[in-house]
């Protein structure tokens, strides 16, 4: 190993919002040269039964950033431990370790993006794209006194989902939160939006 | 998303994400097995089994597997360079089984002939040279994972 | 009259092409050898059972396929093969497949997509992919009752808006009402199965037009 006299990196700390969860630091700064990172993580698995070895983090053995999107190192919910050494050369810093253990179930979940649009007399919702973990449930109703909510299971995809045939001259009002399958935990719904049908109302 | 064991239920793990790390090191495992006229995980052990007794087998096997299979198999791992979709199986067959001991008091009769049927698989392994066994065990997880998908709920 | 092994190169490329279950064993000539009068003989082998098995219909065979459908059948096994190019009194050493599940690996193909309109609606009735079967009179076998998670995802373009949408649908009927007379709408479908990640087969793009507007015509009558 080379003599650490290189200062390791320092306030490692991750933020994670909806599955993407991001280790960063404190640069370790030299005057005129280019400081390199190395990341490595152990799940819990590794710290159990194979306590000697790191994996190295997928995007950042090495990176020049002081962060790391660690989102495609992190495939269990299961509590994570990670560490940063610094590199210049040859000269190569003591590992810092992550003071409390990260766990993706931790993550903060937000309210997705919507959009609702019309296809003649359908009802068509297309959602943000947050990835592979989520799930959305969407809620849709006719604005109307004692209308009936229905719910829909929609997973990502490229094109807008339908959601129902309405009636024209009719208003109809959405919803919708994510779920997340691997932590079991949603976020709040997002703000309502409501559409109305272009055409007469029905006759009764 | 999650799996019932006939009692036990498991959330937590995205059996996606098991079949996606399985597929990226398939080959490679596979190809280090070289006994083809050995398959441990037989029709006989996981066939035709109960909804009371699949808990049992499972909580069995898993157990074997992150006690025996992964940690006898972690430096070859290394050796291949698949340490990370190693690792993501590691980790959720851990989950698994710290969450399937959590339901251990739900365990019904039907232990004796889940029992007999683990120990067709084990028997079958051990009678093979150790490294080849665990070589062996490690490559038929994708026999285990369809077997474990006949339990997941959409 | 035995050959000498291992004089020529191995046939390339030797894997599995599996769509419903119809499992077809292909691979290429051996590398400088493309063209000449070559001829091979296809073996396969049960995962777990003892020795390796001849598939007459595959001995000393000019074309570059066999097919093993019949004797890897159950998908639940895994098989492997292997294939030698022999030319003259040469022959090359075995090349083999990695292990083959058909279970696992098979490629869904795209449901029967059956559509018929009226004015303001298209009804589409799917009909689940078919195992491949040895023979014409068998009774078939639909890929839903053996994959119980069997999904489709239906997407329709309406040609006149320009726009296209999904729905993802476990049944087999589903209706897809107020559209607009006299449209063409385009709908393709595909199936999918949840597990390990498998090549995917579209339906061809069907395209039928809504009637046009009854009211309208008799107006105009």
């Amino acid at each position: 190993d080379g003599v650490a006299v290189l200062p390791a990196p320092q306030n490692l700390s991750v933020q994670s919002t909806n599955m993407k969860h991001v280790l960063t630091w404190s640069p370790v700064t030299v005057p005129e040269e280019i400081v390199h990172y190395s990341v490595e993580y152990q799940g819990e698995y590794e710290s159990l039964y194979t306590s000697h070895i790191w994996i190295p983090s997928i995007w950042c053995s090495p990176t020049q950033r002081p962060e790391c999107d660690i989102t495609e190192d992190i495939t269990a919910t299961v509590s994570y431990s990670l560490r940063v050494r610094a590199t210049l050369g040859s000269l190569t810093s003591a590992w810092s370790t992550l003071k409390h253990r990260f766990n993706q179930n931790s993550t903060i979940l937000t309210p997705p993006g919507m959009e609702i649009t019309m296809d003649g007399f359908h009802l068509l919702i297309k959602l943000e794209d947050l990835g592979p973990h989520f799930e959305f449930f969407v809620s849709y109703w006719r604005r109307e006194p004692g209308a009936k909510e229905h719910i829909k299971v929609v997973r990502p995809g490229v094109l807008p989902v339908y959601l129902e045939t309405v009636e024209p001259g009719a208003a109809y009002c959405v919803k919708a939160r994510t779920f997340v399958k691997a932590i079991g935990r949603h976020s709040a719904f997002s703000p309502t939006e409501c559409v109305k049908v272009q055409g007469e109302a029905l006759p009764l | 998303q999650e799996f019932q064991f006939g009692p036990c239920r498991v959330e937590g793990v995205v059996l996606q994400k098991l079949w996606q790390a399985f597929w990226a090191m398939k080959d490679i495992v596979q190809a280090q097995d070289n006994i083809m006229s050995v398959r441990l995980l037989r029709k006989e052990v996981l066939q035709n089994v109960s909804e009371t007794e699949s808990c049992h087998l499972i909580r069995a096997l898993l157990r074997f597997y992150v006690n025996t299979v992964f940690k006898n198999y972690h430096d070859k791992a290394v050796e291949f360079g698949i340490l990370k979709p190693f690792s993501t199986l590691a980790n959720n067959f851990f989950v698994l089984v710290s969450k399937l001991q959590a339901s251990q008091e739900k365990m019904f009769s039907t232990r004796k002939s889940a029992r007999r049927r683990f120990l067709l698989f084990y028997q079958a392994f051990k009678q093979l040279d150790r490294e080849a066994a665990v070589t062996k065990a490690f490559g038929e997880m994708d026999i285990l994972l369809s077997w474990m998908e006949k339990f997941y709920q959409l | 009259v035995p050959c000498v092994s291992g004089d020529l190169p191995k046939p390339t490329n030797v894997a599995f092409i599996s769509i419903n279950m119809k499992n077809i064993l292909q691979w290429n000539p051996p590398e400088g050898l493309q063209g000449m009068e070559v001829s091979y003989t296809v073996q396969y082998f049960i995962y777990g059972q003892k020795k390796w098995l001849n598939k007459s219909e595959c001995r000393n065979i000019s074309r570059t396929y066999c097919d093993l459908s019949a004797e890897t059948s159950d998908y639940e096994h895994q098989y492997y093969a292997k294939v030698k190019a022999m030319w003259g009194t040469n022959c090359s050493k075995w090349a083999e497949t990695g292990r083959f599940y058909p279970f696992l690996e098979t490629q869904i193909g795209p449901p029967e997509v059956a559509l018929t309109t009226d004015e303001k609606s298209i009804s589409i009735v799917l009909t689940a992919p078919k195992k491949w079967k040895k023979n014409p009179e068998e009774s078939s076998i639909s890929m839903q009752q053996i994959y119980s998670n069997l999904k489709y995802n239906v997407s329709i373009y309406n040609t006149k808006s320009n726009r296209t949408w999904s729905q993802c649908v476990t049944n087999h009927t589903l209706v897809f009402s107020w559209l607009e007379p006299g449209t063409l709408y385009c709908v393709l479908v595909e199936s999918f199965v949840p597990g390990p990640p498998r090549l995917t087969h579209p339906s061809e793009r069907q395209c039928v037009s809504t009637l046009e507007d009854q009211t309208t015509a008799l107006e105009v009558k």
